[in-house]
């Protein structure tokens, strides 16, 4: 099986079509996205380039692909160029490469290029997804990459053509044409294959379409008994594993003007597809938390992108607009799957249809959404007003996506409990939702202003206030079915529900099944008393940020300057359980360009974050208790209007407080050796957290050598270290409950303070005996080192990188609370260490044959190993069964045996043709 | 419930359109000046490139082959880039009074630590002609507060990289000789693919300058992550409320030991933030590993949480308000 044979192969269990289907999206926004389609295939067809983006605009500002990172460094070096010169910094320059080869043509145009091609042999078929994951080689003929360049300098004209990987899915081809300092059009196409697994082991044929159907051998809603369905899947995941992973493949096409010295003008358009499928996983069954199972997600995205700018500048003023829009289009809206088991209906909940019914699922996949955004740019210099400018943004955008909704289920004719459904009324017809449409939209802003002054040749002041906003204008979602009523035959809690319940000017049965018929969460819907957690509405997140921050850089002398900056920023989040956050944080800094031949940086940061008062179950106006009060009646147990450990705070709403320490030292050790060696420590931790994260800390030691003695040899090396350890805490729910009317250790529970008490640390829910505790500790190592060096005339590149990681997570318990004395023995206190290990040689050695000709042997060893614990014994255990073994449902199906180790030598011959 | 919210993106749209009016009319009505370097040459006066070519036919040979030879030499758009060499040098009329004195280095302006001309020097001839643009932010950003000259991070005299006239090959070998932590991360289990050549740190940085935090070519960081993960836009029905905050509550931008550059292994990412009652409270432990001895449990198995909770990055099913459809 080849690299790509989530489409090549020929098997019809490996073998995924995209195929045309009814639910794909057609559906296209009117105006500006038909100008962008239109604009897309008028343009489309000229790819393909050079990259699309700038530093400031755009992705897309590189193409290459793991043979070619970069321009061919197999070239030599400029034999006549003096000495290595050195930075500001005091790093040395790379030597230039020696001058190209420039031929004329009678025409005037003057010519250059390369293009080498050639085999690659040896193990370059590892068919390992982490092999594979952003590169496509194989052992085949290679067209390994190409260059041409056309100059005519009577009228400026320039002409680049590069390439790559031909015919690989890691391709990229650019081609820039235009007029020196006057236009330009840059077009491109590039590959990234993305492999996410080669051993997947599919239950299903269809995968890259909307309609996942079982395989030969298993039964659509399974059989009985459960043994026999546990061992028809058990049957199908002994065949041969596929490989799923995706392709983007991106062309585009940029235009760059300048009319005048003082006006840019420039507009691109790029049509990037992802096509393929990755793991994803369904979870069904029972009260819709059994079994679940890693289906394959069909992955068919179109995003279209237009930028268009306009840039001004004359010495006092700059201008830059800019107009971006994004269409992204998901080509396979839903995704439907059938399931193999024979589940019944859950009891007491769901009464029909049959078991056996439930025999598939649906998804609704990520929707279609477009985004537009509006940005302008203003500066103004000052340099009679203490040389001063003004920097102004203003940006304004908006997302959007109008999905059609999907019904609630697929399976037909379920009826729920207590609930009695009105014409119209079915759970898997559209006719049951609030709405039909999603109609779901984000306005982004942004306004920054920023006011720096030199009052003083030494002295440099800045000022700057920022206001960014992301607001939700989305109607919440009501989950209610307004065509179904209450049976209502509970006499004991009489009134409206036996209508159905009123809220936001809608009236009907609220909450939702789950998960294809196979349980609910519906308010009332076992005809008992309310639950507290029954999700009634969606909740458009939303937040706005303000930041102000004052900047002070004095020069202390001809070498060195310090800074320091002191800032607030405050973000004001709704629906949340914080309304306000603010962050105060004070940095300095020190920078000396003359310690003798080396230079320092160094950096302190202290922060602290703060906010209003966190309150942790604020949702009650999305839930349940929006709708009916606490039960009153002594007894009730009240425990599903308990949602949070009040204790726990989210990490990004927490209180923190950071410490950040920065230096760099860069220094000449001799006029061709020069040395940098950097490092960070970053402590962060949440003062007020009793559960939660509670420290993130970070170091980091970096070095770096880079020794030039001549254009005939380079030798370079690096060393990295960082170690990165987090801390979190929580306390493990009990089998306690909140029972009104009975006693905890903070009084008799009431209605008024059930939730207080059944959410406080030390309550009956959560007994401080169930604390636990966990760290996770990451070390990673990096070395690497290379060497080029001219022997004769031939030249010799290697470069070796060896890269280790290692993860320990670390936990802590009471035996008998968080985890029992039983399972105590294999808990044991740490999870087995995440290790990874990534090593790999490259060599190549380039002599020339002719004056135009050169041959380059390539060798590659590459190595890497990984021990995961995620993955332990899934390679032979995909059908996780629990307890009571083939005889009831599994605890899961897991598909995906995740990533292999792998070691592989590959060789190639190139020949290098020089126009 | 549909706020209503004076602020609306028309009208900030209105008042963007007559801000930029306003400040083209402005900027046009100050009669430029035109790109001049705001150093004081002194005395000097240009003698043209043939004579500084004369002694540097090595440098030349090299330069003769950059984007600024082919504009200065054979479209310059002012009277500056005619200068050709002295455009970014300076007039060289006092560098030729005596040449190999180091002692005269102040005659002209060079763009090496050897040299020795100030920071501040070098960068103002590179602004006449790049301000603005993609420079726009340079002044007071965190690379200029830095004292970093343009020539730290690129080499005007020689092509080295295949654009940008970089110091170095490529984009990110010239960011990682400051950046070698970010190198390290990227040398990572789970990484970004800038080690393939499929991406580089100018994708996400504007290292000219931003007005956002860490030199982001965005107003923030999710609208930087959307423009590669468009999928992950929405907006969704249902709504993830860390992940609509900001993608880097859960993510390493740049790699991680961890799938999906997490910052921490799955089940425990999320329980940072999920300590409800249930499943979401419970220390999943070793031994719910397949063998581990206790009983297995799908919460530590492959992607964890994810095995239920699949639509993490938020859901637009009607009943997918736990992310599971």
């Amino acid at each position: 099986m080849n690299a790509t044979s989530w489409r090549t192969t020929t098997s019809s269990i490996r073998q995924i079509r995209i195929e045309p289907d009814a639910t794909m999206k057609t559906k296209l926004s009117p105006g500006l996205r038909r100008f962008v389609s239109f604009l897309g295939a008028a343009l489309v067809p000229l790819a393909p380039a050079a990259p699309l983006g700038d530093t400031a605009v755009g992705t897309g500002t590189v193409l290459g692909n793991a043979l070619n990172p970069g321009p061919d460094k197999s070239r030599a070096q400029d034999p006549e160029w003096p000495v290595a010169k050195h930075t500001p910094t005091g790093q040395m320059f790379k030597l230039p490469f020696a001058v190209p080869d420039v031929r004329k043509a009678a025409s005037g145009w003057e010519y250059s290029g390369q293009v080498e091609v050639g085999y690659i042999g040896g193990d370059a078929d590892e068919q390992s997804a982490r092999f594979q994951m952003y590169q496509d080689i194989d052992e085949t003929a290679y067209v390994n990459n190409f260059a041409f360049q056309l100059r005519k300098p009577e009228s400026a004209y320039t002409v680049d053509l590069t390439g790559g990987g031909a015919g690989r899915h890691d391709q990229y081809y650019g081609l820039q044409v235009g007029r020196a300092n006057d236009w330009k059009v840059k077009l491109f196409f590039s590959e990234i294959p993305h492999v996410f697994t080669d051993r997947y082991r599919t239950l299903w044929n269809g995968i890259g379409t909307s309609t996942l159907t079982l395989l030969p051998g298993m039964t659509p809603g399974g059989t009985t008994p459960t043994a026999a369905d546990n061992a028809a899947v058990a049957a199908a995941t002994a065949r041969e594993p596929v490989t799923l992973g995706l392709t983007r493949k991106k062309s585009g096409v940029r235009l760059d003007l300048s009319p005048t010295q003082s006006w840019k003008v420039y507009a691109s358009y790029s049509l990037e597809n992802q096509k393929g499928a990755r793991p994803f996983a369904a979870v069904w069954g029972n009260s819709g938390g059994t079994a679940p199972m890693e289906i394959a997600e069909s992955i068919d995205y179109d995003t279209q992108e237009v930028l268009a700018g306009i840039q001004y500048t004359d010495g006092l003023n700059a201008l830059n607009l800019r107009f971006a829009a994004s269409i992204f289009e998901n080509q396979i809206d839903t995704l439907t799957f059938q399931e193999p088991y024979r589940i019944a209906p859950a009891a007491g909940v769901t009464t029909v249809p049959a078991a056996g019914a439930y025999t598939q699922g649906r998804f609704d996949l990520t929707p279609s959404n477009d985004a537009y955004n509006f940005r302008a740019e203003y500066t103004r210099s000052m340099p009679d007003f203490h040389r001063g400018y003004l920097t102004a943004v203003v940006s304004a955008g908006k997302w959007r996506q109008d999905d059609n909704l999907i019904p609630y289920m697929i399976t037909p004719n379920v009826a729920q409990a207590n609930v009695t459904r009105l014409p119209g009324g079915n759970w898997d017809s559209v006719t049951a939702l609030s709405r039909r449409t999603t109609d779901a939209v984000i306005d982004t802003r942004l306004a920054d202003l920023t006011l720096s002054l030199n009052p003083t040749p030494a002295l440099n002041l800045k000022a700057k206030a920022r206001y960014y906003e992301t607001d939700n204008n989305t109607d919440p979602f009501l989950s209610v079915n307004p065509n179904a009523t209450y049976v209502d035959t509970d006499n004991t809690v009489a009134g409206n529900q036996s209508r159905g319940l009123t809220l936001d000017g809608v009236t009907g049965v609220w909450g939702r099944p789950l998960n294809d018929g196979s349980g609910q969460s519906i308010l009332f819907g076992t005809n008992s008393n309310p639950a507290g957690n029954v999700a009634i509405k969606s909740k458009p997140y939303a937040a706005e940020q303000y930041r102000f921050n004052a900047m002070a850089d004095y020069r202390l002398n001809k070498i060195s300057s310090v800074n320091a900056t002191l800032e607030r920023d405050t973000v004001e989040r709704r629906l949340r359980e914080r309304d306000r956050t603010w962050d105060d944080r004070l940095k300095v800094g020190y920078v000396n360009r003359g310690l003798g031949d080396s230079m320092l940086r160094a950096s302190y940061e202290v922060a602290r974050r703060r906010g209003t008062d966190y309150v942790p179950s604020h949702y009650d106006e999305y839930f349940s208790p929006a709708l009916v009060a606490i039960p009153a009646t002594a007894g009730t147990n009240v425990s599903s209007w308990i949602r949070m450990n009040s204790g726990f705070r989210s990490l990004e709403l927490a209180d923190r407080n950071q410490h950040v320490v920065n230096g760099r030292f860069d220094t000449m050790l001799a006029k061709n050796l020069d040395v940098g060696v950097s490092g960070q420590l970053k402590n962060s931790n949440y003062p007020n957290s009793p559960s939660g994260l509670t420290r993130d800390d970070l170091r980091s030691v970096n070095l770096d050598l880079n020794y030039q003695p001549s254009p005939r040899q380079t030798i370079y090396g690096f060393y990295s270290h960082q170690f990165g350890r987090i801390r979190q805490a929580a306390i493990a729910s009990g089998n306690g409950n909140a029972v009104i009317g009975q006693p905890s250790a903070f009084g008799v529970i009431t209605p008024a303070n059930a939730v207080e008490i059944g959410s406080a640390p030390g309550g009956p829910i959560f007994p401080l005996l169930n604390a636990w505790t966990a760290g996770s500790t990451d070390r990673n190592h990096v070395i690497g080192a290379g060497l080029k060096q001219d022997i004769g005339k031939a030249i010799l590149n290697i470069d070796y990188s060896y890269t280790t990681g290692r993860t320990r997570i670390i936990y802590t318990y009471n035996v008998g609370g968080a985890v029992n004395a039983a399972n105590a023995p294999f808990a044991g206190e740490r999870m087995p260490d995440v290790a990874t290990d990534v090593s790999y040689v490259d060599a190549s050695l380039r002599f020339p044959l002719t004056e135009r000709l050169s041959t380059r042997l390539v060798y590659r060893y590459q190595k890497e190993s990984i021990r995961d614990w995620h993955y332990r014994n899934l390679d032979t255990t995909p059908v996780v069964l629990g307890g009571n073994g083939a005889a009831a449902l599994p605890t899961a199906l897991m598909l995906d045996a995740g990533p292999l180790n792998y070691r592989v030598n590959w060789y190639g011959v190139m020949l290098q043709l020089k126009l | 419930m549909k706020t209503s919210r004076p602020f609306t993106v028309l009208r900030v749209s209105i008042a963007a359109g007559i801000y930029a009016t306003v400040a083209l009319v402005a900027a046009v009505s100050t009669r430029p000046p035109g790109p001049t370097a705001q150093v004081d040459h002194g005395d000097a006066v240009y003698v043209g490139e043939a004579v500084c070519i004369a002694c540097h036919k090595t440098q030349n040979n090299q330069f003769m082959h950059t984007q600024h030879a082919i504009a200065f030499r054979q479209n310059p758009k002012n009277q500056l880039q005619a200068q050709s060499c002295e455009a970014c040098h300076g007039p060289g009329s006092n560098h030729l009074k005596d040449p190999a004195n180091p002692a005269n280095r102040t005659a002209l302006i060079g763009f090496t630590r050897e040299w020795g001309t100030p920071v501040e020097k070098q960068t103002s001839m590179c602004l006449a002609c790049h301000q603005g643009s993609q420079a726009m932010f340079w002044p007071g950003s965190t690379h200029a507060t830095q004292q970093l000259s343009c020539s730290d991070c690129h080499n005007p005299m020689a092509k080295i990289s295949a654009t940008g006239l970089l110091k170095k090959p490529t984009i990110n070998e010239t960011c990682y000789t400051c950046h070698q932590q970010q190198r390290g991360e990227f040398a990572k289990h789970s990484h970004m693919p800038l080690p393939e050549g499929k991406m580089s740190c100018a994708d996400c940085h504007n290292p000219h300058g931003s007005p956002s935090k860490a030199l982001l070519k965005a107003d923030s960081i999710n609208e930087l992550c959307y423009t590669c993960h468009t999928e992950k836009r929405g907006p969704f029905l249902w709504e993830h409320a860390p992940v609509r905050d900001n993608c880097l509550n859960c993510h390493n931008a740049h790699g991680s030991n961890h799938d999906k550059l997490l910052t921490v292994a799955r089940p425990f990412s999320c329980q940072q933030c999920h300590g409800n009652p249930g499943h979401q409270s419970t220390l999943y432990h070793a031994g719910n590993i397949i063998g581990g001895g206790a009983a297995v449990s799908s919460r530590v198995l492959g992607r964890t949480c994810q095995n239920c909770h699949v639509q993490v990055h938020g859901s637009n099913h009607p009943a997918g308000a736990r992310f599971q459809r």
